[in-house]
């Protein structure tokens, strides 16, 4: 008992909080949350590279193109998005494809949208001297954003990019809407189950986020004060 | 089994009734969020550069733990967690008024003004410590010189970031469908379940989120054009 | 601006155009060849469907009713979570093979996809505490709590047009509700009413609090759903589940979970599982 609350029914699921029905089903709980996370984290970099490169790209209709796409996604709830993808991927793909898969889709579209913007702006506060620079000594437009410029924006974003993580772990108890085992959804299922303690439940995997979560955002400004300091020297 | 187009149903009739009043929802939900995140966000910045170490701390603690952890789970804390933590008296009024909405706005409220106090302490940081030091030094006390000097220009540079903030709490709001309030998300959905019309319903949806983020986004820009340059340009 | 939005919805309508047809699979020899039948169920509604706190298996009415029929066909289950409000989707995206997860056969729904027989019936009924409600009347302007997308839901909005709906993801969380004092009743079949009922009585703390009260505002059949147009899938369900009326294998799942000695005893009356239409024209 702590501050009379009963913190029973935690105990006793605690294994299933952490791995869900694993070994006997798929991975649940934080297993699930980190995986879709970092799953997702690796598409959306990928994701959010392309959209952010084909928007500052010198063809208009690919820059007018691209903006659209990400302006419209960044307008949108994810939850809509979640939806969306949910009534349209079976249609285009056929069935086949997990419900865990849908939401890996989702996160990725809606984050690379962020991520893109990220890209951007890392690009565009790389000083314009630098691509003239490139261009004089011979190198092609794509190569100077390749060989000079990317390499260089893309140390600076790393911060940002770790605290996308952060909201990517936090968008991930979103997948409990369509019954994804992830840590929220368990949550609910153990709730459910002993209707009792709600208090204690919500309230314990708040700390359970609120520890991986943080412990994220402590590396990334960690992160920006390394960059900082050798952006100095 | 081939999907056939009707969008007849949300564009009149009973079912685009409901959009309309889910859209009427998420406005008020979100309107009464921002007006009270803001204020609280407020508060709490203060706090945070309070120079009496406990309160510090606390705005810190709040920041910190609030920022971290998802909205989601807040809801449902607040919704379904928070009777074993409020007096009984709290619970009784509570249980008699609109307490989905009302949880929603707590939620929404407290988890957007721990990212809102970050932005305004950012804007505050951004004014030179050398204002701070002449307002102190010509007899303000340091609430006033918050309060006169300081505040006034750094809400101008922050509104930026602050209305980013909103944006996301307007876009947030739609995971108040979790514990029944009935906003435009939850009415699209109803609107799938009872036509088994999803993309239609999905469409309208999107199509107000969209308009209401791009007519804001559109502001802002105008602002940054006609308020702001003028002033970093001086 | 405007354009902008053309162009974006003229997206969508293409993206739509291409939702073409889904062409109906024969699930009978699809699940034979994968030897694994996929079945959406119910995960925290006990005694219906939940996972065992113990064991951390699948446990119910429905689930029994699923392995018998994957025993038949001489494969493995997997067990899928669905929601009232998801588990259509999820049966004609293919995520699924069928839902057994206390699914009510209504004509719309059988627009959309394929019932068996009914295999459970029930009525909707109201949970309520203890002597706050006699009739309808007591209903009226009040809170009821229900879950998403269920006909529950549609039925109480035309039963008690006055009273507002708060709809959950899951009945559970409607019970909740009505503890914390935010609902004077939570709706639904009486069958998953006796279910939470039975845990409220289990619990010291809310032991003789609760009670179903006796009026009902609709029949409900319970099917199992499957794809429209699977007709052999849908002939193989329906014969293994008559079958199991013949060998006595439901009557004995009914007793398991509703029997005299279950924690959510109800009567079976003379319910037999027959070749039925029931609510589905």
């Amino acid at each position: 008992m702590i501050g009379g609350l009963d913190f029973s029914a935690v105990r006793d699921n605690l294994s299933y909080f952490f791995i869900g029905r694993y070994p006997k089903g798929t991975l649940g709980g934080v297993g699930l949350t980190l995986y879709l996370a970092a799953v997702s984290l690796a598409l959306s970099f990928i994701g959010g590279l392309v959209l952010g490169l084909l928007s500052v790209s010198r063809n208009r209709l690919l820059r007018w193109g691209s903006m659209t796409v990400i302006q419209t996604i960044r307008g949108m709830p994810l939850l809509m998005v979640i939806f969306w993808m949910f009534f349209l991927l079976p249609a285009m793909l056929g069935g086949g494809m997990t419900a865990a898969w849908t939401i890996i889709v989702a996160l990725t579209l809606f984050t690379s949208a962020y991520m893109s913007e990220i890209v951007r702006a890392g690009i565009t506060g790389i000083p314009k001297g630098q691509t003239e620079a490139a261009i004089s000594t011979g190198l092609s437009h794509g190569q100077a954003m390749f060989y000079i410029i990317l390499p260089q924006a893309l140390r600076n974003m790393i911060p940002s990019f770790v605290n996308q993580f952060v909201s990517m772990i936090k968008d991930t108890s979103l997948a409990f809407i369509v019954g994804v085992t992830e840590l929220t959804q368990i949550a609910t299922q153990i709730n459910n189950r002993t209707m009792l303690f709600p208090t204690e439940i919500f309230l314990f995997i708040a700390v359970i986020y609120f520890i991986i979560c943080f412990a994220f955002t402590e590396l990334s400004r960690w992160l920006e004060r390394r960059l900082a300091y050798r952006k100095s020297i | 089994m081939t999907y056939k187009f009707d969008w007849a149903i949300v564009t009149s009739g009973k079912y685009f009734d409901w959009i309309v009043s889910g859209f009427y929802v998420t406005i008020k939900l979100s309107a009464v969020s921002i007006a009270l995140s803001f204020l609280l966000g407020l508060i709490i910045a203060i706090m945070r550069m309070s120079s009496f170490h406990p309160v510090r701390w606390f705005a810190h603690g709040y920041l910190e733990f609030f920022r971290n952890t998802p909205l989601l789970v807040q809801i449902f804390f607040w919704y379904f967690g928070s009777y074993k933590v409020l007096p009984a008296v709290a619970n009784d009024w509570l249980a008699r008024q609109d307490f989905e909405f009302a949880a929603a706005v707590i939620a929404l409220t407290i988890y957007t003004s721990a990212f809102i106090a970050e932005d305004i302490r950012s804007g505050v940081r951004s004014i030179p410590k050398e204002q701070m030091e002449a307002a102190r030094s010509s007899g303000f006390s340091y609430i006033r010189s918050m309060q006169y000097i300081i505040l006034p220009q750094a809400v101008r540079l922050t509104i930026p970031p602050l209305i980013n903030q909103f944006l996301n709490l307007m876009k947030n709001s739609s995971l108040a469908m979790t514990i029944g309030v009935a906003e435009l998300m939850y009415q699209a959905r109803q609107v799938e379940s009872y036509t088994f019309k999803g993309f239609e319903a999905f469409s309208a949806a999107t199509l107000v989120y969209v308009a209401i983020s791009f007519t804001i986004t559109g502001l802002m820009t105008l602002y940054d054009k006609t308020v702001l340059r003028p002033l970093k340009g001086r | 601006m405007a354009r902008k939005i053309g162009l974006f919805v003229l997206a969508l309508t293409m993206v739509g155009a291409m939702c073409g047809a889904a062409l109906a699979a024969d699930t009978l020899a699809d699940v034979k060849k994968k030897g694994v039948l996929v079945a959406g169920v119910k995960d925290s509604l006990p005694p219906f469907g939940s996972v065992d706190p113990n064991t951390k298996e699948f446990v119910g009415y429905d689930i029994d009713f699923v392995k018998y029929i994957a025993k038949k066909l001489g494969v493995k289950v997997e067990y899928k979570p669905v929601s009232s409000a998801n588990r259509m989707p999820m049966l004609m995206e293919s995520r699924i093979d069928l839902i057994a997860a206390t699914m009510t056969k209504n004509p719309e729904r059988a627009k959309q996809i394929d019932f068996s027989y009914t295999y459970f019936l029930t009525g909707q009924k109201f949970l309520t505490k203890k002597g706050t409600v006699k009739s309808l009347k007591d209903l009226e302007g009040q809170k009821i709590a229900t879950a998403k997308g269920s006909t529950s839901e549609q039925n109480v909005a035309k039963a008690v047009p006055s009273a507002t709906v708060l709809s959950f993801d899951d009945y559970p969380q409607g019970v909740l509700a009505l503890q914390q004092g935010k609902a004077i009743a939570v709706t639904t079949d009486e069958s998953i009413l006796a279910g939470q009922l039975g845990k409220l009585e289990k619990n010291p703390a809310t032991k003789g609090q609760y009670e179903i009260p006796e009026f009902a505002i609709s029949e409900e059949p319970y099917g199992i759903g499957m794809r429209k147009g699977d007709t052999n899938f849908v002939k193989f369900v329906n014969d293994t589940i008559l079958e199991m009326e013949k060998n006595g294998e439901a009557a004995k799942i009914f007793e398991k979970w509703f029997g005299p000695n279950s924690d959510s005893p109800i009567a079976r009356g003379n319910f037999k599982i027959t070749a039925d239409k029931r609510g589905t024209e």
